[in-house]
């Protein structure tokens, strides 16, 4: 009961002076809002990356060949990196090794890429586009389903036909009322087939497909390569888990064998797998989460210092008022708690709106990028009693120091 | 316990024995109280009065207990006080005195009621029975129908009510105003000491500091200060000025009748202000 005489009086006392109380509390809105919005970030990645990112970009049971890393965690050695540039370009010979290697392999591709300004049909174009060059078998390592029209055959392949299968986003740009199958497209010069329509991935990673064009890999060679017959990976999908890392293990040794490497020679390619790409998110994840505690903690002492010094001054302010309450026979700990309280209520705000923001520029960030977002219990939670606390102890002081005020010249003074 | 200041049957309200309280400044020790000794019964009607610093507010806050003594003896409604400590004096402040201040000290952003209802709050009783007391409080002082006005709504002599509403609702043993009416006109003042004489009527125990002499008037009794004692005081019996030190026990003896007027004084005019 005296609780909420309390938090009413606290209230109260926020209210009336709402442009001060609003100042007051920015540190702790800008710490609160912070650390909401990394963290809902962060989880929002946690979850994409478990549930989608490494299926999508990967394809399950799936790992490639490449030239050298692409994708480096931790600390850089410049010294392997710069060996790895002598690396010898992945060339057809190396996809047969791979085949002969691991016969019971489900698919085997490989492709080039290359990035073009734009793509364009009629009076319409996309810019920054990727054109994938892909073996037959592309479309199946990839996972990726065909929406209307049909996939690339062999014999597309084969013949070098100029035939593209277009990203979703691609075909939105291109065909805003039209169906796109069978008509013309031109990207880098040379005129390709529309023969069908991959299916919107969306997301974070739905840029890598929606915003490309596949083309056979020959076809490819023929026309926007840079430099012909280079191959930038080969993908190898096995049908089961556990034929994962024996696949792994056979093609490393066949290539290391075609390529005669001495045992104590390091690989001249890069086996790539998705816990590369698991490893590069956990080592990002970590970092912010290293950094967080720190950037927030700063917001929050900050935002405490501040409380303080408003306390304070709001204890100069109402002396009279706590010689008052004395006088009617407030004891020092009323007189404390009502002060800690203000200071928690004030400070809970200042949480609870920085949770709001926090929230809403999550959305934002959800809405207008491609990086999702996942609001977390615990982060809220964490924030609301983050908020308490920072009021708690930037609330004792001035409140200590009012509940000593001698209530005679507490009433005196003016 | 009783307090044994000869053969009455009535315990007095307040007994005061050797009552000192020194401030050091410095190098200087300042006697404010230099050993007062005084007796008020029930229902008396005393008023203080003494030049400034002459220790009448020193002895105000120790009758009030908002401060304790240095040394001597401070009884208050049969309770010994000198020696309590802060806690357990905020408690008696709570319900045996009721204050008035020159300045009223209302809260400006709270409702009379609730001004009202601020000395049961920490008392700790209840939110519906904290309405019906500060609501029949308010009523003493006839403000029932300003209930939910802020102080700012109020004139000078209503807030002074909501204040002495205040220092009743939770039934003091005695009622202490301080300079009550120095901040009001003189039609005002005489009307806020018709609510402290009516009060006086209905039993209630009033100490008054004050320097006015018409508002001294009114008390049945009225002890001067001087450098931190007791320099005379009138007794309602015999109106005449006594010399300490045998004060005690002729206070003792004057226990007041609530009919009769306010005692004239020989060193004051007598009358309300015109």
């Amino acid at each position: 009961m005296r609780f909420w005489e309390g938090i009413r009086l606290s209230l109260q006392q926020i209210r009336a002076q709402k442009l001060k109380s609003f100042f007051s509390l920015l540190g702790i809105i800008i710490g609160i809002t912070f650390l909401i919005a990394v963290i809902t970030i962060v989880e929002g990645m946690n979850s994409y990356v478990r549930d989608d990112f490494a299926g999508s970009i990967f394809g399950v049971n799936t790992f490639s060949v490449v030239r050298r890393q692409q994708i480096v965690t931790g600390r850089v050695d410049m010294e392997a990196r710069q060996r790895q540039r002598r690396n010898p370009e992945l060339r057809m010979r190396d996809v047969g090794v791979v085949r002969a290697a691991v016969p019971y392999a489900k698919h085997i591709s490989y492709s080039a890429t290359t990035e073009l300004d734009q793509v364009r049909y009629q009076q319409y174009n996309r810019r920054n586009i990727r054109v994938i060059g892909g073996s037959a078998e592309y479309e199946a390592v990839q996972g990726w389903k065909v929406q209307s029209g049909r996939g690339l055959t062999p014999i597309d392949d084969q013949q070098a036909l100029n035939v593209a299968v277009i990203g979703s986003n691609i075909e939105e740009r291109l065909f805003p009322t039209t169906s796109s199958i069978d008509k013309q497209i031109r990207a880098g010069g040379y005129r390709f087939r529309v023969v069908g329509v991959f299916e919107k991935q969306g997301g974070l990673a739905g840029n890598l497909r929606d915003a490309a064009i596949l083309i056979p890999f020959e076809t490819f060679q023929r026309t926007v390569a840079t430099r012909r017959q280079e191959i930038d990976v080969i993908d190898i999908k096995v049908s089961e888990d556990h034929e994962l890392d024996p696949a792994i293990v056979e093609v490393e040794g066949a290539l290391r064998s075609d390529r005669r490497l001495r045992p104590a020679q390091d690989n001249n390619f890069w086996i790539q797998t998705s816990s590369d790409l698991l490893n590069a998110w956990e080592t990002i994840n970590r970092i912010l989460m290293m950094a967080l505690p720190a950037l927030v903690g700063i917001s929050l002492v900050v935002g405490g210092i501040v409380i303080m010094n408003i306390m304070l001054l709001s204890v100069t302010d109402r002396t009279r008022e706590i010689g008052l309450r004395k006088s009617l026979g407030a004891k020092r700990r009323d007189i404390m708690f009502q002060f800690l309280t203000e200071a928690s209520t004030l400070s809970i705000l200042g949480a609870i709106l920085g949770i709001g923001t926090g929230i809403g520029l999550a959305e934002i960030v959800d809405r207008f990028s491609p990086l999702p977002a996942a609001v977390s219990a615990p982060a809220l939670i964490t924030g609301l009693f983050l908020g308490l606390g920072v009021g708690v102890v930037s609330g004792l002081y001035p409140a200590y120091r009012a509940s000593k005020l001698n209530p005679i010249e507490a009433l005196r003074f003016e | 316990m009783t307090v044994n200041t000869g053969a009455e049957t009535v315990a007095p309200m307040i007994v005061t024995r050797d009552l000192k309280k020194d401030y050091v400044m410095g190098a200087e020790t300042i006697h404010a109280l230099a050993g007062v000794d005084c007796v008020i019964q029930r229902n008396e009607y005393v008023a203080i009065m003494g030049p400034s610093g002459s220790g009448k507010s020193t002895l105000m806050n120790m009758i009030g207990c908002l401060d304790s003594p240095t040394s001597g003896e401070y009884i208050l409604n049969n309770q010994a006080v000198q020696d309590l400590d802060d806690d357990e004096l905020a408690r008696i402040r709570n319900r045996d005195v009721g204050f008035v201040f020159q300045t009223f000290n209302l809260l400006p952003r709270a409702t009379s009621l609730h001004n009202v209802e601020l000395p049961l709050i920490y008392a700790g009783v209840s939110s519906k029975e904290r309405r019906k007391r500060a609501e029949h409080a308010l009523d003493i002082v006839q403000l029932a129908d300003r209930m939910d006005h802020k102080p700012n709504e109020l004139s000078g002599g209503q807030r002074q009510r909501v204040a002495i509403a205040r220092a009743l609702v939770n039934d003091p043993s005695i009622v202490l105003a301080d300079e009550p009416t120095g901040n009001l006109d003189s039609s005002t003042s005489s009307e806020i000491m018709d609510v402290f004489d009516k009060l006086h009527e209905a039993g209630q125990t009033i100490i008054m500091v004050t320097h006015e002499n018409d508002i001294a008037a009114h008390a049945n009794r009225v002890i001067t200060l001087i450098d931190g004692k007791i320099s005379s005081q009138t007794t309602e019996t015999s109106n005449q000025i006594t010399q300490p030190p045998k004060v005690v026990l002729e206070a003792a003896s004057a226990i007041p009748s609530a009919s009769q007027p306010p005692a004239p004084k020989s060193t004051s005019p007598t009358g309300e202000t015109p």
